[in-house]
């Protein structure tokens, strides 16, 4: 960030909300979502680079919850489940009693490409497998770890706005 | 032919005492209990004539007591408290059937059972103070020996029986006192004599009088600060013999204020009933505040029962100062609801105390953090207490909503008074029974909550069976009793009319009106009990009905999938890790921690290897009386101190104790001369 970047900041302290373009014109996602939607996040054992990328997506630049996403506290809450890394032996069991928490209808959305196939963490002996061989999977997002733009831009898909 | 009555009820009781002591154990607690319900009956049968005839039933003989010989009589005020004495009495007995087998059957609690009922329908019946102490007494005694039933296995049933002696004690020397004083003044130990001659005695008698009676009549009702055996004794005594006398011996207490203060005094000046409100807005404070944070079950409606007693003095302190400050009105209002609290509270701590009895039996415990998952284990129970804790947080439609609906109409229309000691005190209550009802809910959806839901905390609630069919019909019938009369109390208010009116202190006949709807006469104030309950039904019937008809649209309502309760997803989930009575009760005890004072020790053990790592974890907390712990034994270890210094004067020398004697001629004869 240059000085003049800097100082524009703290000058006009609204333009650090980056702007990530039109809301999509389609939107796919598995079950009515009427632009809300809450989101529990579980680390199924990441190495915690997902886990940064998500708090910058819902931090002030990236600033996710102006799209009708929402990180809450308790799967009670959630319409969604947000599953980063690959899951661990001693994590099967909470990510699946977590999933079972949440009300129906439900969606799980997989974040990082551990949570796809286990990345560098393949045949790991703490690993048990990646996050679909464990819980039905409805959404990916992709990436090591993926960029706030893409978190923030699969989200949008999902709520549509 | 009403003497019939009286005779009976004493008679039978005797004979069941006689029996319960002399029959093998067998059939000692059936005869018993069969007599003890001719008694009751016969209580009963005396009550409803005195009160539907409006004439006082009188017997008078010389063959009893020597001496003074024996007066009684029962005028309608007597026979309100006649009824839920004998009522609870009934529910109590038939529960002991069943209860028997627990450890309540030996030749002591046998005859003390039946004796003790007897007393308490007596009491009432008591018109001369000879009569009434010794009755007062022996009711005092027959209740120690229940309280001591568990003494061989529970050291705190015996610290508790001694608190309970000493506490009684005390309140019946300041009873006999009060009454002694009185009835020398007015030079004759009849109720009509002193009745005839207080009003002409001077202010400083009858100060002294009120004063006295307060305290020792207010000590049986678990008044603060002079409850401190009440949370020990009613915990300890056995499920029968605690509804006993939370249900119905702490009435008398009442019976004994109404009795000094507005029968044989006939009224006071402003300051007696101040008294009696700051004592009873104390004790409903209080009560309600270590409710609200206590963990054992029957330590929590004991206090419960301080909590009520304090909410019938406020009433009775209300009426006393509408009557002098000439509100008749209100003043006839608050005393009509003071004995409806009464009747109400002897119904449905009777029903709490059953309940907690049977789970005692069930579970062999009383510490609600140990209880847990007995409503699916112990149905008829569970509902029983569930009823009772609807009432006793004074929910409609039960009991319990009637009697505090009518205390606060009283007291809000009393308000607009000119005298401004009154107002000030009024808006107190008002503002206490606003506070004292919100921690009432709290404890009872603690006790509730905690004891009979979720899963069991401890293997013996595991184990947890329903108990005997007599215990389950005892309690149930309390439980049905408190429904009735919040849905009819027309049923009683007549009844109660008619008492308050024998008091002297209301001129009004009736002050209600109506059958299904209750009109306050002469203050605006409307009230319907059976409309209220079905206006709730109809709306809990239009909800299961709505929920069927969406039930028939498949996809409204998606099917419903069991999963376990939500903890965070971890492997390990136990019963332990349930909320308990005292994390409850914790932050209530955090925002009243300067009143309470609760101490708490942390203990936190390493390993030797590392200090990294915890070996074990002692977490202690007790919040036990403040009252006791400030004053009660500091004064206990003064007359400790006392009785060790003193301990020289007695050692066993003869010739000191001669020279006693001689001292003690010289100080005589010196004083003489």
């Amino acid at each position: 960030m240059t000085f003049r970047l800097l100082l524009q900041t703290v000058l006009h302290p609204t333009s650090v909300v980056k702007d990530v373009g039109e809301a999509p014109t389609s939107q796919h996602p598995p079950v009515s979502l009427h632009g809300s939607l809450q989101v529990r996040h579980v680390d199924a054992g990441s190495c915690n680079g997902c886990e940064l990328e998500v708090t910058s997506a819902f931090a002030p630049v990236y600033d996710a919850e102006r799209f009708g996403v929402r990180l809450v506290a308790s799967p009670r809450h959630a319409d969604a489940l947000l599953v980063t890394g690959p899951v661990t032996k001693n994590m099967v069991d909470p990510l699946r009693k977590t999933m079972q928490a949440m009300p129906e209808p439900r969606l799980v959305i997989s974040l990082g490409d551990c949570a796809h196939d286990c990345g560098v963490f393949k045949g790991a002996y703490g690993v048990e497998g990646s996050v679909s061989d464990v819980v039905k999977v409805d959404v990916h997002i992709a990436g090591c770890p993926p960029h706030p733009e893409a978190i923030v831009e699969a989200l949008r898909n999902l709520t549509g706005r | 032919m009403n003497d019939v009555y009286v005779v009976a009820i004493g008679l039978a009781g005797v004979i069941a005492a006689i029996l319960g002591g002399a029959l093998p154990v067998s059939s000692r607690v059936g005869a018993a209990v069969a007599l003890t319900w001719v008694s009751c009956a016969a209580a009963l049968g005396a009550a409803v004539t005195v009160l539907s005839s409006d004439h006082a039933i009188t017997i008078s003989t010389t063959a009893i007591l020597p001496l003074t010989g024996v007066t009684m009589t029962l005028d309608p005020l007597g026979a309100i408290f006649v009824i839920p004495i004998s009522i609870v009495a009934m529910a109590s007995t038939l529960y002991w059937l069943g209860y028997a087998g627990h450890g309540l059957s030996s030749r002591s609690a046998s005859s003390a059972m039946p004796l003790f009922v007897t007393s308490m329908l007596l009491v009432p019946f008591a018109a001369s103070v000879a009569t009434f102490l010794v009755l007062w007494e022996m009711m005092a005694l027959t209740s120690l020996v229940l309280v001591l039933t568990d003494q061989s296995r529970r050291e705190a049933a015996r610290s508790a029986a001694q608190w309970y002696a000493v506490m009684t004690h005390a309140g019946a020397a300041a009873i006999l006192l009060a009454l002694v004083l009185l009835s020398a003044h007015a030079g004759g130990q009849t109720f009509s004599d002193i009745e005839a001659h207080a009003r002409h005695l001077s202010g400083a008698v009858r100060g002294t009088v009120f004063v006295l009676a307060l305290l020792g009549f207010g000590s049986k009702a678990g008044a603060v600060p002079l409850h401190v055996w009440l949370p020990k004794a009613h915990a300890e005594a056995p499920g029968p013999a605690s509804a006993l006398m939370s249900g119905a011996m702490v009435n008398l207490g009442i019976y004994g204020i109404v009795l000094v203060g507005y029968r044989l005094l006939g009224g006071g000046p402003v300051w007696w009933w101040l008294l009696v409100s700051v004592l009873g807005v104390m004790s409903a404070l209080y009560g309600a505040l270590y409710a609200a944070t206590s963990s054992d079950l029957k330590r929590l409606l004991a206090y419960s029962t301080s909590d009520n007693m304090g909410l019938i003095l406020i009433a009775l302190g209300a009426s006393g100062l509408f009557g002098a400050s000439g509100h008749p009105t209100t003043a006839a209002i608050a005393m009509v609801a003071a004995l409806l609290l009464m009747v109400n509270h002897s119904v449905f701590k009777g029903a709490l105390f059953l309940a907690a009895g049977a789970v005692q039996v069930a579970t062999g415990t009383r510490d609600l953090d140990r209880l847990g998952g007995l409503m699916r284990r112990m149905p008829v129970t569970g509902i029983v207490f569930l009823v009772g804790a609807l009432s006793v947080a004074v929910l409609p439609p039960f009991n319990g909503f009637i009697g505090e609906w009518l205390l606060l109409q009283g007291l809000l229309h009393g308000l607009p008074t000119s005298n401004t000691s009154v107002v000030i005190s009024i808006s107190v209550a008002v503002a206490t029974l606003a506070l004292t009802g919100g921690l009432t809910v709290a404890a009872f959806v603690k006790a509730t909550g905690i004891g009979f839901l979720g899963r069991p905390r401890s293997d013996e609630a595991t184990a947890a069976h329903e108990v005997a069919i007599t215990m389950r019909v005892g309690a149930g019938a309390l439980a049905a009793l408190c429904l009735v009369l919040g849905l009819v109390p027309m049923l009683v208010l007549p009844a109660i009319e008619r008492a308050a009116a024998s008091t002297g202190q209301v001129h009004a006949t009736s002050v209600t009106n109506g059958w299904v709807s209750l009109h306050l006469l002469g203050l605006r104030g409307v009230l319907a009990p059976s409309l209220l309950a079905a206006g709730l039904a109809s709306a809990a019937l239009v909800v299961i009905v709505i929920r069927r008809i969406a039930h028939r649209r498949r996809n409204a309502w998606p099917a419903v999938n069991p999963v376990e309760p939500w903890g965070s997803g971890r492997k390990l989930q136990t019963a332990r890790m349930q909320y308990t009575a005292t994390s409850f009760g914790e932050p209530l005890l955090r925002v009243f921690d300067d009143v309470i004072r609760p101490s708490r020790d942390l203990d936190v053990s390493h390993l030797v290897e590392s200090r990294y790592y915890i070996e074990r974890i002692a977490y202690r907390t007790s919040n036990d009386d403040v009252i006791e712990r400030q004053f009660y034994r500091p004064f206990i270890a003064g007359v400790r101190w006392w009785g060790q210094r003193a301990r020289w004067l007695q050692n066993g020398s003869v010739r000191r104790y001669l020279a006693y004697g001689f001292v003690a001629l010289v100080i005589v004869l010196v004083a003489v001369t």
